[in-house]
């Protein structure tokens, strides 16, 4: 009777957002009078866009897509976007295309395409001192692509060569990272060999990062870029195109490919045309989908359920000796054990966790393994978890009255008997609606193990939802968090219950 | 023999003296009664005798060996083992009874004896159960404080200091958390046990039994003992004003 209680003021909280968002929206659309073109864009991917050093957006495309609103007479809203969520922002029609250095190459069908304009291959970045000098030294190495890039479609995809699919094989692993400056920090610490890339791309970050890193002479593929809007949506491409050829006719066109360095890569032609497809719907019925795509889900659950019982297993005990450093009488102790949970809670986790992971490499010069990123993941969390826990054992201890701390001195308990035996069980029981608020934030907080590129659930969901084009592994994720945290919930109630045997 | 004696005791809770000069000997089965208003440092004293506080000044010995010894007028405390063995002599009875929650009535009583006195566990729950029965409590022996009027926790909390055989016991106030109704179960308690010769100090708003059952009653105001003798000098003939006050206020009271 309770549960239902509580489901169902669940579900009218749940209404009430639905209503708040879908009312917002509706009045951000009115307001909206004057024609905006909002571009989407990886805005980590330089020289095409990205954020320059005094903050702005900036590149190739952003120039290019500048100068077409300017002689269109719209205003150019740059809206930089997670590559993952690609697709569901051109859906929703939260951004009207994809301008950033976008492959054409095996998503023809995907999108409704302007004509290539600029030329591109796929190259591998290694090391200067690595002695790897061709493909084939990259057998039983740790290799790195952008999730749902080109290179990694290249490499892994049903219609990618043959050639590229063995070379693909011969790794030892082939690692998604989310964008080029964390796979570029990866790489300079050796917890991966190579990275494969645009070759744009490639030459600018070698060149920025002083030309500690070199290119194999081999590329793996080529390929083109183009202008992708929402597949069926040819009237604005249309515009864009005729515009583009108008801005190659005087000149334009070529003048910001030299202000980039890429005058050499460019191949817009008036001569060409567009590629035919038109909207095709997924065979696949909705059950089947659910079914395949939790199917793949599951292996992130099994790693975020991994990350949520290592991370209780060490934080709830190593918060308690951080809890007795807390009130220790020893004021230097208290102070650097108070200066710990400042920081540690004062600061975001997904920063802490990137501190971990590359810390030893960039701080003390120390080449990790590959699995450091597994116990990269489980330190910075617990580290974080343990500081929260602390404070709340601290104010659990605080909140069991000095009397009974008398009682026990006057019937001659010793210290560690007065804990264990007389406060401790008392702390546990002031202590658990915090403690299930904690363990509750953790079951979500598993996600942000992405930032060091860990695969967990919601990383998987998120790169599946970029593959599959849908948003359906996100609701999905969605799902299995709440069944995770409803389970949690019903634990902790338990214990909650077990726990009444005293007052 | 003394069982406790105190001599010259100072104690001051920052800038307020609390203890002036207080002196104190207590021999065996004797029963002794602390009146006083409050602020008066009764409870004070009772908790320096019970080492929940230090002392600031003078010294203090339990059965002849020394707790606390005067060195050119500070107060040294002895060394960790003696005053562990010397806390072993005493027992402490509190105002708020200050059961274990988690612990049931039976655990309250035995875990000191067994895990600290390190005693037997059989004797120690037959003895404990022994206890229950003489506290009129032997059907609550798996209750947990909770689930008792505050007249029965105080009796648990009797029989928890009666468990680790002190030679004497403090009583700090037994009866004033309780409803009046709930006071003579105690009282009747205390009675008994200074009827089995048990040495007691009781600090009491209860003067009609404090008349009853004391050998020497104490009557404190302003941190010093104003006046001090058998319950028939101090209580039916006081010769202090601040006593004579005292009495006619409570007597007013009740």
């Amino acid at each position: 009777m309770k549960l239902k209680k509580i489901s169902l003021s669940r579900i009218t909280v749940i209404l009430f957002i639905v209503y708040v968002l879908i009312s917002g929206f509706t009045f951000y659309c009115a307001a909206d009078n004057s024609k905006t073109f909002t571009v989407g864009f990886d805005a980590e991917f330089p020289p095409y866009g990205y954020k320059d050093e005094s903050g702005e957006y900036v590149g190739f495309d952003l120039d290019l897509a500048e100068e077409v609103c300017n002689r269109k007479g719209w205003i150019l809203k740059k809206q930089p976007i997670d590559w993952n969520s690609k697709d569901m922002e051109l859906k929703t029609g939260a951004i009207d295309c994809i301008w950033n250095g976008f492959t054409m190459n095996g998503r023809e069908d995907k999108y409704t395409w302007t004509t290539p304009y600029v030329d591109n291959s796929q190259v591998v970045i290694v090391k200067k001192d690595s002695g790897i000098d061709d493909l084939s030294g990259l057998a039983g190495k740790t290799v790195a692509v952008q999730s749902d890039s080109s290179a990694l479609a290249a490499l892994t995809d049903d219609d990618a060569t043959e050639e590229n699919k063995n070379l693909a094989a011969s790794f030892k692993e082939l690692q998604q990272v989310g964008d080029y400056n964390s796979a570029f920090l990866n790489l300079e610490s050796g917890a991966i060999d190579a990275i494969c890339m645009d070759i744009g791309v490639a030459n600018y970050e070698i060149k920025l990062r002083g030309n500690l890193f070199v290119m194999l002479d081999k590329h793996i593929s080529s390929e083109e870029y183009g202008i992708g809007f929402l597949l069926g949506n040819t009237e604005l491409r249309d515009e864009v195109q005729e515009t583009l050829w108008e801005m190659l006719g005087d000149g334009t066109f070529i003048r910001i490919a030299e202000k980039w360095g890429l005058e050499s890569s460019v191949c817009l032609s008036s001569e060409d045309s567009y590629i035919d497809n038109t909207v095709t719907e997924n065979s696949q019925s909705l059950v089947e989908r659910f079914l395949s795509i939790s199917k793949q889900l599951m292996g992130g659950l099994t790693a975020s359920l991994a990350i949520f019982f290592l991370t209780l297993l060490f934080s709830m005990p190593l918060g308690l000796l951080i809890t007795s450093g807390r009130m220790s009488k020893l004021t230097p102790l208290r102070w650097i054990i108070k200066i710990y949970i400042s920081i540690l809670r004062g600061t975001p986790l997904m920063l802490q966790l990137l501190v971990v992971f590359f810390g030893p490499y960039f701080i003390f010069g120390i080449n990790t393994p590959a699995s450091y990123r597994f116990y990269a993941v489980i330190i910075g969390f617990t580290l974080n978890y343990a500081a929260y826990f602390a404070e709340i054992y601290r104010s659990g201890i605080q909140a069991v009255p000095k009397e009974q701390y008398e009682a026990a001195d006057i019937l001659g308990y010793n210290r560690r008997q007065r804990f264990f035996k007389i406060i401790f069980p008392q702390m546990v029981k002031n202590i658990i609606p915090s403690v299930t608020n904690e363990v509750i934030t953790l079951v979500k907080d598993t996600s942000l193990a992405f930032a060091i590129s860990y695969t967990e659930m919601f990383t998987l969901a998120k790169q599946v939802a970029a593959a599959e084009t849908t948003i359906m592994p996100l609701f999905i994720a969605g799902i299995f968090y709440y069944i995770f945290n409803f389970v949690v919930a019903f634990v902790m109630e338990y214990i909650e219950k077990k726990l009444n045997y005293f007052r | 023999m003394s069982l406790l004696e105190i001599n010259n005791i100072e104690k001051s809770f920052g800038d307020l003296q609390v203890l002036k000069d207080i002196s104190l000997s207590i021999d065996q089965t004797e029963v002794i009664s602390i009146l006083g208003p409050s602020g008066s440092g009764k409870s004070t004293l009772l908790r320096c005798m019970a080492m929940l506080e230090t002392i600031d000044g003078g010294d203090m010995s339990y059965c002849e060996e020394k707790a606390v010894t005067s060195v050119s007028g500070l107060p040294v405390y002895a060394s960790k083992t003696q005053i562990k063995k010397i806390r072993g002599y005493f027992g402490l009875v509190f105002q708020n009874f200050n059961l274990f929650p988690h612990y049931s009535v039976i655990k309250n009583i035995t875990d000191a004896p067994i895990h600290v006195q390190k005693r037997s566990k059989n004797e120690v729950y037959k003895e404990a159960r022994v206890l229950l029965k003489k506290m009129g409590l032997d059907d609550k022996e798996n209750y947990y404080p909770y689930q008792l009027s505050g007249g029965q926790q105080q009796r648990v909390a009797i029989a928890r200091a009666l468990a680790m055989k002190p030679k004497m016991l403090f009583f700090d106030e037994p009866t004033s958390a309780l409803d009046p109704e709930l006071t003579g179960e105690i009282l009747k308690v205390l009675r008994s046990l200074a009827d089995e010769k048990m040495t007691m100090i009781i600090v009491t708003h209860e003067i009609d039994f404090a008349r009853s059952v004391s050998d020497r009653v104490i009557f404190m105001d302003g941190g010093i003992i104003v006046e001090e003798g058998s319950p028939k000098e101090v209580i039916d003939n006081p010769k202090n004003e601040r006593t004579k006050a005292f009495l006619k206020k409570m007597s007013f009271n009740s």
